[in-house]
């Protein structure tokens, strides 16, 4: 009962995050179009007729309450549906299908690289934070931490081409690209008669992504590895640690069997906090390794004035959706690892400075 | 036991006891025992000094400055520029035949010293630049940092110390914004927002878009330092010595500038030596997105998009054009300069606060 209570007021949380941001996306879109640049979309010089003019007004909605606008969009969304493009086809807007085709693709390359991102940077904090945090001030310890900071020290995007320059030199493993877990790889013939090579499939799947997981595990390194070993630290000094080693515990056993545990809840809490963090690390991901992802498409767009409102809108949604439901996640899975989590309400925890700021 | 001798001494009125030593002064003598802290400052007085004064002595040294373009260093025939310690003919026009064809450089022309080589196409010391870089982006960090501050002492403290109704406006507001990517968000200003600060500039000690890009960085970032003013306050505000102020009547306003404001300055002098590094990391982050500080100025972003390209059009390795020292001096100069504040940082917080987790 307390843990749905605890669950329901997650979740209220998430669904005011995204209206706020939904919310924020479309105050900032508007003040900037305010003088939408008309030249743009026609051919001949300046005086534009009446109409001309109204129909570029039309196309960046500046003839309709911001607020009923808002209220569609939401409409839309719950509907399931990311939102239409427009295009303007003479004087008259036209609406050119659903994002989702564009948008959908980006994004499962984008989850691609960060879901198998955060399983390399638990698979490798978890054993290095572990033997950091046993022996803290150790040879070990010092290495591990100042190899982790140089290595978050150093910018994703450099971290990720020197990455990229090695694998090329290795020849091991391709060095650019995606391909999407569905599909399969092989030739096709197409209409024309040439013959076009299709790549997807996990293994070309997780092969084409194995260096960005790299780059993306060896950034956040010193994050997890930190808080892995702080905990661990601390857990060694429990009094279940010191019972279980009098009953015999080997050493291995007592470190994953019962300290691991309570670090990797604390991890598990620390992947929910960082997802924003981890996406615009992405944007630098998808670039150094020619992924076309949702961070590079967001940054085309919002980065290409004039801003188009339906991409903004529909960019910003999908990544706070991403955030909010895996905030959401880590919060479902915490009630259940940690059935404590209604009373002793899950750590706030600030997000880590170093990583926040990307 | 010297202590406890001297303790007698003092009971028995032989000897006045000693004065009692300030925090700031236990905290240094504290942070001088940490040698990893102590290592780390020394090495950014160096590169303090080097960024001031290195560009300036350089070219001093060897007669040319950061913008004299030396054709024979670069691209004269299509090769690769010149690398580290190379003399090149002082001429900044090559010697061409009237059909553009080269000349031989006549006997006893003078030549120049590039100590890092030359930046490229156009043949510039990379040194000077490189000097010049350091202090862009250092200039960059520090004002950013300070924007930061600017803009969340008030709120923070506002939120913190009042608590209530207006802290739960602004803590939801700032957590469901920092939902959102950051990145995505300077993106969005600096396309859309800049053209104010675009212009602004003096001399060379502050090149044009430094100004900008420093407040917007510190805009977006201010949600950091925010919410460690408003976490400390809400503590804070329940203890004694505030008690004790507000019982013998100072106002609100006294409380928080007077009684609170002290207690905020070490998380704050951590925060920022942190909070510098990462915003030379965003710096550079930006010009490799293609925003940020025009490419003519050096930082150490435009030193590295130079070379790698940007989103919009990376340049991947290549051995015809392989240039490493342009990658390996302004990279190492960052990372260096990161680590040593992530050092830094680290040690002021444990001498100024020696009972605070890690």
């Amino acid at each position: 009962m307390r843990v749905a209570r605890y669950l329901l007021r997650r979740l209220a949380r998430a669904v005011l995050t995204l209206l706020i941001m939904i919310a924020v996306a479309f105050a900032l879109v508007f003040p900037v179009d305010k003088n939408p640049p008309v030249g743009d979309f026609f051919s001949h010089r300046p005086p534009f007729s009446p109409k001309e003019v109204r129909a570029v007004d039309h196309l960046f909605y500046l003839h309709q309450s911001k607020v009923l606008l808002y209220l569609h969009f939401l409409g839309q969304l719950v509907r399931g549906n990311i939102g239409d493009g427009h295009q303007l086809v003479g004087t008259h807007v036209t609406n050119t299908g659903s994002l989702g085709p564009i948008l959908f693709p980006a994004y499962g390359a984008t989850l691609s690289i960060l879901f198998g991102g955060a399983v390399l940077v638990v698979l490798f904090s978890l054993p290095l934070g572990a033997i950091s945090g046993k022996r803290v001030g150790s040879w070990a310890d010092r290495i591990i931490s100042f190899v982790a900071l140089v290595l978050v020290c150093t910018h994703p995007m450099m971290l990720g081409l020197i990455l990229r320059s090695a694998g090329g030199a290795v020849k091991w493993l391709p060095t650019g690209g995606y391909c999407p877990l569905t599909g399969h790889s092989g030739i096709t013939i197409t209409s024309a008669g040439n013959t076009a090579m299709t790549c997807g499939g996990p293994l070309d799947w997780s092969e084409h992504l194995a260096l960005p997981w790299l780059t993306f595990a060896l950034l956040f390194l010193a994050l997890y590895t930190r808080i892995v070993r702080a905990n661990v630290a601390e857990t060694m000094t429990e009094d279940y640690v010191r019972t279980a080693r009098a009953k015999g515990a080997s050493e291995t056993r007592l470190i994953v069997r019962h300290v691991l545990p309570s670090a990797g809840l604390r991890v598990l809490t620390m992947v929910g906090m960082e997802i924003s963090t981890a996406i615009a690390v992405s944007i630098y991901i998808e670039t150094a390794f020619g992924i076309n992802g949702l961070g590079r498409l967001a940054v085309q767009l919002l980065g290409t004035p004039p801003l188009d409102l339906d991409w903004a809108v529909a960019i910003v949604t999908l990544i706070t959706l991403l955030v909010v439901v895996g905030n959401f996640v880590v919060d479902v899975l915490y009630a259940v690892l940690d059935p404590r989590a209604g009373v002793f309400a899950r750590p706030e925890g600030t997000k880590s400075l170093l990583g926040g700021a990307f | 036991m010297a202590w406890v001798a001297q303790f007698e001494r003092v009971r028995e009125g032989d000897a006045t006891p000693p004065r009692p030593i300030g925090p700031w002064r236990l905290g240094w003598r504290r942070f001088r025992r940490d040698r990893w802290g102590s290592f780390s400052l020394l090495v950014l007085c160096v590169i303090l000094v080097l960024a001031l004064f290195g560009a300036a002595t350089l070219t001093r040294l060897v007669g040319h400055n950061g913008q004299t373009p030396f054709p024979y260093a670069a691209s004269l025939t299509g090769k690769r520029p010149v690398g580290p310690w190379t003399r090149v003919a002082a001429l900044t026009t090559p010697r061409v035949d009237e059909y553009g064809g080269p000349l031989p450089l006549p006997r006893g022309t003078k030549t120049t010293l590039l100590v890092l080589g030359a930046d490229g196409p156009l043949g510039r010391d990379e040194a000077i630049r490189l000097f010049d870089g350091m202090r862009t982006s250092l200039e960059i960090g520090l004002l950013a940092a300070l924007v930061a501050v600017l803009i969340a002492l008030p709120i923070g403290t506002v939120a913190g110390y009042f608590g209530g109704r207006v802290d739960d406006v602004v803590s939801t507001l700032t957590e469901s914004i920092m939902a959102f990517p950051l990145l995505l968000f300077l993106v969005y200003a600096n396309r859309f927002l800049l053209n104010d600060f675009g212009a602004l500039s003096w001399s060379w000690v502050l090149p044009a878009g430094v100004v900008g890009e420093s407040v917007l960085i510190g805009a977006v970032t201010s949600f950091y330092p925010l919410r460690l003013v408003r976490a400390q306050l809400l503590v804070l505000r329940h203890a004694e010595f505030v008690e004790a102020a507000r019982m013998v009547g100072a106002s609100d306003r006294r409380i928080m500038r007077r009684h609170l404001l002290p207690h905020l300055v070490p998380t704050l002098l951590v925060w920022g030596a942190i909070a510098v590094g990462t915003n030379m990391l965003v710096e550079v982050g930006l010009s490799f997105l293609g925003l940020g500080v025009d490419p003519s100025i050096p930082t150490l972003g435009t030193l590295l998009s130079t070379v790698w390209g940007t989103i919009f059009n990376p340049n991947t390795y290549n051995s015809h054009n392989y240039t490493p020292w342009q990658t390996i001096f302004p990279m190492a100069a960052m990372v260096i300069t990161v680590v040593c504040l992530n050092r830094f940082a680290d040690a002021v917080r444990s001498a100024l606060e020696p009972r605070a987790t890690r």
